[in-house]
C-alpha cells in the first residue's frame, strides 16, 4: 500500500503532463470547460499552426504570468489553463477570461495587422 | 481586411458616432432656436404635464384613436420599434466591443433572442416597404426620402443577420454590417429619422395645445 | 387622382389666379414660409413618416375610399409639400388647384390628430396654405366677400350699425308679447354678461337672439349687449388666412367688452368663433389667454341648469341624436357638458352616433369651407358621406332631432340630410330651452 500511493502519483502525474502536451498538439478550438453551453461557437485556434504562422517561439508571448490584475510579461505560464487565472467574471480585480481571449488575440492581431479581428472570423460556424 | 476593419471599426465608427450625436444635438439646438424665434405663439403653451400626458398615453398600444383603427401597422409599429432598439444595444457581439474597446460591459441579449428580433426589423422594413407599394393611401404619399430611410434601417439588419449566420463572404458581410451601421447613425440627425430627435418634441406641443388650450385629448 | 382632376369654377379663384406671375409666387412663398413659419412647419414636414394612418381620420377620405388624395397626409403632400420641395417654383394653375383643396376640402377639424403618432397637426399646414393663398389673392369668392365685409364693418354679414341696433330692439320689441319685462339692455357698464353672437344671427337667424333673451331673462342674468362694432365674435379672416383683419376683429371684440367692463363674454352656439376667441385670434395678438374671460353657450347653459337657474315645463321628445361640433369638443372638451345638458332637456333616449365625443367626424361645413359658398356645395356633401351614414345609422333607431350646438355644423348637416332625404330636424339648445321652458309671463 505504502509503495503503490507514489507510483500511482506519479503515473498520474506522467499522464497529466502528457495530455498536456496531447491536447496542445491537437487543440483546434478554444473552448474552455469552464464556459459550460457556448454563446458562439467555439473560437478556432490551431496552436501549432498558429505558432508557426506567427512565428512565435516564445510561450510568453500568449502564456503570460500576472498578479492582481496586472500582467507580468516576464513570467512564462505554459501549462496553466488560461481559465485557472481568468475566471468567468472577476471580482474587480483581473481580467475576465472572455475579455482576456479577445484582448490577448484580437489586440496581437490589429497590432500586427493580421489574423483575425472580426467575431465571425475567429467564431466560425 | 485587417486594414478595412480597423478602419471601419476605428475612424469611421467615431465619425458616425460624432455625426449623430452632434449633429442631433445641433439639430435640437437650432430648432430649439427657431422655436422661440418664430413659434412663440406656440412655445407659450409648452406644459410638461400635458407633454408627458400625450406621450404616455400614445407609447400605449391600441390606446390611441389612430393606433386602435390601424391594428396590423400598431403591432407593425412597436416590435419594430422595440427591436430596432434593443437589439443592437444588447447584442452580445455589440457589447463585446464596448468591452473591448472602452471596458464597459452590460447585459445582453441570448442570441436567438437576438436573431429573433432581427428578424421582426426585417420583416417589419419588408411589411412597411409593401404598405408602400400595395397601399393606396400609403403609396399616393410616399416619397424618395422614405424609401431611402427604410433603406437605411433594413441595411445594417440585414447584414447583420448575414454576417452572424456567416452567409456569404462573412469577411466583406461584417464590414458592409459596420458601414451600414454607421450609416445609419450619421443619417439620423439628416433625414426622417430625425423623428427620433423630433417626435418626442412635436408630441408633446400636440399634447400642450390639446391638454392646456383646448382641454381635450389628443389621442 | 389629385386636385388638378377635380378643379371646380369660382370667380374669385379664377380673378386671383389671372394677376398671378411664377415671381410673385415665389416671394410670397419664401415670405411666408421664412417669415411666418418656423420651427413647427419644419419638424413636420421632415419628421412625417408618410405612414398614412390619418387617412382613417378624414371624413372627405373616408367618403371617398378609393381616392388617396383626400387623406390629410394626401392633402399636404399636394400643397404645401410641393411648396416646400420646389421652393414656391410653382405655375399660377397649381395655385388654383391649392387653393381649391385648402378652402374646400379640409375643414381643420383636426380628427386627424389622434391618428398621427408624431403629433403632425395637419390644420396648422393646411391654415399656412390658406394664409399663402390669402397673401397671393386667391380666395373663393364667396368667403372672400365676408372677409371683405369683416374689414369694412367689423362683422361678417355686412350688417350696418343701424341694422344692429335695429334688429336688436326688434327682438326685444318682439320678445316682449311673451315676456313682458324682458329687455335687451344695450352697452350696460359693469353687467355680469357681454353676449356676443355671429352676424348671421341679426342677418338671418335672428330667432335666435329671442331665445337668447328669453333664456337670459328667464334665468334672471344681469347681461348687455354692445351696440358698437365688436359684437360680433366670428371669423371668416382666420380662414381665409387672413391673420392681420382676425387680430384687428379679435382685438375689437374684446376691446367692446372691456370698455363696458363686463365681467366675461358668453358665446352663443357656435363653434368657429370660439376657436378664433380662445385659440387663434389671441394668439396672433401675442395674448395667451385672452384679456376678458369667455363662455361658450353649451357651458353657460350647464352652469344655467347647475344654478338651478332654467326650469322646464316640460321635457323635449327623444330620441335624440347629438352632433359634437369639433370647435367646442375637439376644441374645449365640452363633450360631457353637452350631454348634461342634453340629458337635462331631453325626455327619451341620446342615441349617440358612432364615433363620438372628441372623435366624432366633422360636419364637413367648418373651417370656412360651407362659407366658400354654393359652387362648392356638392363636392362637400360627397366629401361627408361618412356623417350620412352615421346620422342615418340614428335615424334608423328612431333619431328625428339631432342636437347641434354650432352654426356651421347646422349648415352642414342641413345639407346632407336634406341630400340622403334623412328626414331629421336640428336643433340648437336654445331652440330646445326656449321651447321647454317655464315662461310665467306668458
Amino acid at each position: 500500500m505504502n509503495r503503490t500511493f507514489p507510483l500511482l502519483l506519479a503515473a498520474a502525474l506522467i499522464l497529466a503532463f502528457a495530455q498536456g502536451a496531447l491536447s496542445q498538439q491537437d487543440m483546434k478550438t478554444l473552448a474552455p470547460a469552464a464556459y459550460g453551453k457556448l454563446t458562439r461557437p467555439a473560437a478556432q485556434f490551431n496552436h501549432d499552426q498558429h505558432n508557426e504562422k506567427a512565428k512565435l517561439e516564445e510561450c510568453v508571448a500568449c502564456h503570460h504570468g500576472g498578479k492582481d490584475g496586472k500582467q507580468d510579461k516576464s513570467a512564462s505560464t505554459e501549462g496553466t489553463p488560461c481559465a485557472d487565472c481568468h475566471k468567468l467574471k472577476t471580482g474587480g480585480k483581473g481580467t475576465a477570461l472572455t475579455k482576456a481571449y479577445h484582448k490577448q488575440c484580437i489586440g496581437c492581431h490589429q497590432a500586427k495587422g493580421k489574423g483575425p479581428v472580426a467575431c465571425g472570423q475567429c467564431h466560425k460556424r | 481586411m485587417n486594414a478595412a476593419y480597423e478602419f471601419v471599426t476605428g475612424p469611421l465608427a467615431w465619425a458616425a458616432w460624432g455625426i449623430f450625436l452632434l449633429g442631433s444635438a445641433w439639430r435640437l439646438y437650432s430648432m430649439y432656436q427657431l422655436a422661440k424665434k418664430k413659434d412663440a405663439s406656440s412655445m407659450a403653451f409648452m406644459d410638461w404635464g400635458f407633454s408627458l400626458r400625450s406621450i404616455v398615453n400614445w407609447l400605449i398600444p391600441f390606446n390611441a384613436l389612430g393606433w386602435r383603427k390601424n391594428p396590423a401597422m400598431t403591432v407593425a409599429t412597436f416590435v419594430f420599434h422595440i427591436c430596432l432598439i434593443l437589439t443592437p444595444i444588447f447584442l452580445v457581439g455589440h457589447v463585446m466591443l464596448w468591452d473591448q474597446f472602452f471596458g464597459i460591459s452590460y447585459a445582453t441579449l441570448p442570441d436567438n433572442v437576438a436573431d429573433i428580433m432581427t428578424l421582426v426589423v426585417i420583416g417589419a422594413c419588408l411589411y412597411f416597404a409593401g404598405r408602400r407599394i400595395m397601399q393606396p393611401e400609403v403609396r399616393y404619399i410616399t416619397t424618395g426620402q422614405d424609401w431611402l430611410a427604410l433603406t437605411i434601417v433594413l441595411a445594417p439588419f440585414l447584414t447583420g443577420f448575414l454576417a452572424y449566420h456567416q452567409a456569404l463572404n462573412y469577411d466583406l458581410m461584417i464590414i458592409l454590417h459596420v458601414v451600414a451601421g454607421e450609416i445609419m447613425l450619421a443619417a439620423i440627425p439628416f433625414t426622417r429619422l430625425s423623428h427620433m430627435v423630433f417626435a418626442a418634441f412635436t408630441r408633446a406641443y400636440m399634447g400642450s395645445e390639446f391638454g392646456g388650450v383646448r382641454h381635450a385629448q389628443d389621442w | 387622382m389629385g386636385i388638378a382632376e377635380r378643379l371646380i369654377e369660382d370667380v374669385g379663384l379664377r380673378r386671383g389666379v389671372s394677376k398671378l406671375t411664377p415671381e410673385k409666387i415665389e416671394k410670397i412663398v419664401s415670405a411666408v414660409i421664412t417669415g411666418e413659419t418656423g420651427a413647427r412647419l419644419k419638424a413636420y414636414a421632415e419628421t412625417c413618416m408618410r405612414c398614412g394612418l390619418c387617412a382613417e381620420a378624414c371624413h372627405f377620405a373616408l367618403s371617398h375610399p378609393d381616392d388617396p388624395s383626400f387623406t390629410p397626409a394626401g392633402k399636404v403632400h399636394q400643397t404645401m409639400g410641393v411648396l416646400l420641395r420646389t421652393g414656391g417654383k410653382v405655375d399660377p394653375e397649381f395655385i388654383y388647384g391649392m387653393a381649391q383643396l385648402a378652402y374646400t376640402e379640409c375643414n381643420l377639424c383636426r380628427r386627424c390628430v389622434h391618428f398621427c403618432p408624431i403629433g403632425v397637426d395637419t390644420a396648422y399646414i393646411i391654415s399656412t396654405v390658406r394664409r399663402i393663398c390669402h397673401k397671393l389673392g386667391v380666395t373663393p369668392q364667396y368667403i372672400q366677400d365676408t372677409a371683405h365685409s369683416h374689414s369694412a364693418t367689423s362683422n361678417q354679414m355686412w350688417v350696418k350699425d343701424d341694422e344692429w341696433t335695429d334688429s336688436l330692439m326688434w327682438q326685444e320689441d318682439e320678445a316682449r308679447e311673451e315676456f313682458p319685462g324682458l329687455r335687451i339692455p344695450l352697452d350696460k357698464e359693469g353687467a355680469d354678461i357681454y353676449y356676443s353672437v355671429i352676424a348671421p344671427e341679426p342677418k338671418f337667424r335672428t330667432q335666435l337672439i329671442y331665445q337668447a333673451a328669453a333664456i337670459l331673462h328667464a334665468a334672471g342674468a344681469d347681461w348687455t349687449m354692445p351696440s358698437e362694432p365688436g359684437w360680433d365674435n366670428s371669423d371668416m379672416c382666420m380662414f381665409t388666412g387672413d391673420f392681420e383683419m382676425m387680430g384687428r376683429l379679435k382685438r375689437r371684440h374684446f376691446e367692446s367688452a372691456q370698455k363696458l367692463k363686463v365681467k366675461r363674454i358668453v358665446m352663443g352656439e357656435c363653434g368657429h368663433a370660439f376657436r378664433s376667441v380662445y385659440d387663434v385670434g389671441n394668439r396672433w395678438l401675442g395674448w395667451r389667454w385672452h384679456p376678458v374671460p369667455v363662455i361658450h353657450a353649451v357651458e353657460f347653459y350647464w352652469e344655467l341648469i347647475q344654478e338651478g337657474r332654467i326650469k322646464l315645463a316640460k321635457k323635449f321628445p327623444g330620441p335624440v341624436t347629438i352632433q359634437d361640433p369639433c370647435n367646442i369638443v375637439r376644441g374645449r372638451g365640452l363633450q360631457d357638458k353637452l350631454r348634461e345638458v342634453t340629458r337635462f332637456l331631453v325626455e327619451g333616449d341620446i342615441i349617440e352616433m358612432r364615433p363620438n365625443k372628441q372623435h366624432n367626424f366633422c360636419c364637413a361645413a367648418g373651417g370656412g369651407v360651407i362659407n366658400c359658398g354654393p359652387p362648392f356645395k356638392n363636392q362637400r356633401v360627397a366629401g361627408n358621406e361618412i356623417k350620412a351614414q352615421q346620422l342615418a345609422a340614428t335615424a334608423e333607431k328612431g333619431v328625428k332631432t339631432v342636437i347641434t350646438p354650432c352654426h356651421n355644423c347646422h349648415g352642414g348637416l342641413h345639407d346632407i340630410i336634406h341630400h340622403h332625404k334623412l328626414g331629421m330636424e336640428l336643433k340648437f339648445l336654445s331652440d330646445i330651452i326656449y321651447e321647454c321652458m317655464e315662461k310665467p309671463e306668458a
